[in-house]
């Protein structure tokens, strides 16, 4: 039985083997740019996703303000001022704001009856935990009335428990803070990993923030009404932009800010921010993936080369085939059969060394990769591509020869 | 005169016609005050089953007249009939079929790939084959048989003798059952002995019944031919029937 092509590919792969160095050599060009294009495009494809699959959490409907401190003209007329608990009320009011909460807290030695640890004393309100994406694991959060009340009770993370009680049950325990007992509701469902600082995320103490402000932050600079920062989800993302519109013009409303002034505060919108982050990783990847194309580019000009010198080589046995009856066409496919051949394999070796350094930096966790078909498929159909444009030229030479003259070609 | 108008005209392939007419065939090189007429009105008629040398001078246009039989070139003037096929008026892809259907060539340098085996070599002219042949490699092997290589079929050209690489090439022009073969000098890279033995080979596939142009400077050689046609310039200057060898 015989196999259309089979011959032509017999041919080709033939006159690739009998010079295997130089066949490896003139591959190198492809195979790099092939790995090359193929590990961008899946970087790239990896930060879209990235933007894609957060963009429901919590913390990507997440926005944040801080007093501005160090902004120039704003701090020379008076130091930085911190946000009271009525914009916490007035951003709770805001449509489409799910959780709003204010920030106020300080390190200290919690004590209990047997040991003590450093934790960060949390005060709360009825929203914090809603503003931070945290469950209960046991107990209760502290209630509207304990906050009203100002009462000593504690709601304690996962990393506290472990070190204070090791294995006892703290529901109902007291613990010590600042030498005042706090009775211990609840406790905090463990969270993972640690925050932008590196801390510990389920080091805290919640406790209710008039309580922690009256006698615990007392001495601080932060007196009755104030808080440091605050945090606020919103609904849906969609909704993040107008959000963030109307917490400004609240807090220049409360800070005396007429509308052009520079504001003594920031608003931090954690999606965007990560957008940002993912925007530049696409453009660098995209940059990386046109270097890539270039080296493909390049090792097209090697193949055209190592052709064209192929083909001056092979003249007396060009001139032999056409003596013997092969039309220009039968040589052009010969020589065309050869480029795309050595693209072929390339493209495949290629596609395989960019799996496998992406397989070895992939240790980083901050570039995500993502392999699909279309981008090995594209990788792989840009050698097909560089093989058959730059493989033309000296294919269509050598089915141009004039047999007499090849013939006599020493 | 009337035998052969009708054969044109039914494009007929019986034996009584002749199988090469040439008819005022001109080919010219250069241009201008240096052009060279390497055929000059070259009239000619070779019937089928002869043996024919075409000797020479270098320059006197033999071989230019062995491209145009072999339908590598094309004439400036006048026309070829090979046949029953008139070769002026084919494109290049008629013309390349034409040359693996009914042109067997062997040549002064063997022009053998190198790194392919024997065999390989003898099926190069059936890849080009439309529609392919059946049974390649049976016939590659009778091939090298007939010249009397049976024993070599997987030999490179490397591990052979000058007269055995000969042999291959003229295997591989046999292999497609040509009506003619065109041999370039075939014994120019030879020694004499071996070209004794080439020559024999020669015609004794003459014998056969296949029709055979050869082209030489060398008289030794030509007399094996039963017909010697001399050129000069250009032209015909002496074509001569000599003792036919049975």
């Amino acid at each position: 039985m015989r196999i259309p092509g089979l011959t032509t590919l017999t041919l080709a792969s033939g006159s690739l083997l009998e010079r295997p160095f130089r066949t490896v050599l003139t591959m190198l060009g492809i195979v790099i740019g092939v790995a090359a294009v193929f590990a961008m495009l899946s970087i790239g494809e990896g930060s879209r996703q990235k933007i894609l699959e957060n963009i429901d959490s919590v913390e990507a409907r997440t926005i944040s303000i801080f007093p501005n401190w160090n902004n120039g003209r704003a701090s020379a007329r008076r130091a930085w001022r911190p946000f009271t608990e009525q914009d916490v009320l007035d951003i709770q009011a805001i449509p489409g704001v799910e959780a709003a909460t204010g920030d106020l807290s300080q390190e200290y030695s919690i004590v209990s009856e047997t040991s003590d640890w450093r934790a960060n004393v949390i005060g709360a309100d009825p929203q914090y935990l809603a503003a931070n994406d945290l469950q209960m694991q046991r107990g209760r959060p502290i209630t509207q009335t304990e906050i009203e009340r100002r009462e000593t009770v504690a709601v304690i993370g996962t990393s506290v428990v472990r070190s204070l009680f090791r294995g006892q049950d703290p529901m109902g325990e007291r613990i010590k803070i600042q030498n005042i007992p706090f009775e211990i509701i609840g406790i905090v469902d463990e969270t993972e990993g640690t925050n932008w600082r590196g801390q510990d995320q389920n080091n805290f103490v919640l406790v209710p923030r008039p309580t922690g402000r009256a006698r615990l932050f007392g001495d601080d600079r932060l007196v009755r009404n104030q808080v440091r920062s605050i945090r606020i989800v919103g609904t849906t993302q969609e909704d993040l932009a107008r959000i963030e519109r109307e917490i400004d013009f609240i807090m220049r409303r409360s800070r005396g800010l007429t509308a052009d002034e520079a504001p003594d505060f920031r608003i931090f919108n954690f999606s965007a921010n990560r957008q940002a982050v993912a925007e530049t990783q696409r453009t660098l990847s995209l940059l990386l993936a046109t270097m890539g194309a270039v080296s493909l580019i390049v090792g097209g000009v090697g193949v055209m080369n190592i052709m064209l010198v192929s083909v001056t080589e092979r003249t007396r046995e060009i001139g032999l085939r056409m003596a013997i009856g092969a039309r220009g066409s039968d040589i052009l496919s010969q020589f065309l059969t050869e480029a795309l051949l050595l693209s072929v394999i390339s493209g495949l070796l290629g596609l395989g060394l960019g799996y496998a350094v992406s397989q070895v930096s992939l240790g980083t966790d901050e570039i995500e990769m993502v392999f699909s078909p279309n981008i090995a498929i594209l990788s792989f159909g840009s050698a097909l591509l560089v093989g058959v444009v730059f493989g033309f030229l000296p294919a269509q030479r050598a089915s141009r020869l004039n047999p007499i003259e090849a013939l006599r070609h020493e | 005169m009337a035998d052969r108008a009708v054969v044109r005209v039914h494009g007929d392939n019986s034996v009584s016609a002749p199988l090469i007419e040439t008819q005022n065939l001109v080919k010219t090189y250069g241009r201008g005050s240096s052009v060279i007429r390497a055929l000059d009105d070259i009239t000619l008629t070779i019937d089928r089953g002869e043996f024919v040398a075409v000797i020479g001078a270098s320059g006197s246009g033999k071989s230019t007249l062995m491209n145009m039989l072999g339908g590598l070139d094309k004439p400036d003037g006048g026309d070829i009939a090979i046949a029953g096929q008139s070769l002026g008026r084919m494109s290049k892809r008629g013309l390349a079929y034409f040359r693996n259907e009914t042109i067997g060539f062997v040549f002064q340098q063997f022009q053998l790939l190198p790194k392919k085996s024997a065999l390989t070599n003898v099926r190069l002219p059936m890849q080009y084959r439309r529609p392919r042949l059946d049974e390649e490699h049976e016939r590659a092997r009778n091939s090298l048989e007939r010249v009397g290589l049976g024993d070599r079929v997987h030999h490179k050209p490397t591990q052979l003798s000058g007269g055995q690489q000969q042999r291959v090439a003229i295997a591989r022009a046999l292999v497609g059952e040509p009506e003619l073969l065109l041999a370039d000098e075939p014994t120019g890279a030879l020694d004499s002995k071996t070209s004794t033995s080439v020559m024999e080979l020669l015609v004794e596939l003459n014998r056969q019944g296949i029709t055979i142009i050869l082209i030489t400077h060398d008289k030794e050689v030509a007399d094996y031919a039963n017909r010697v046609i001399t050129m000069r310039d250009g032209k015909i200057v002496e074509d001569v029937r000599q003792g036919v060898l049975a």
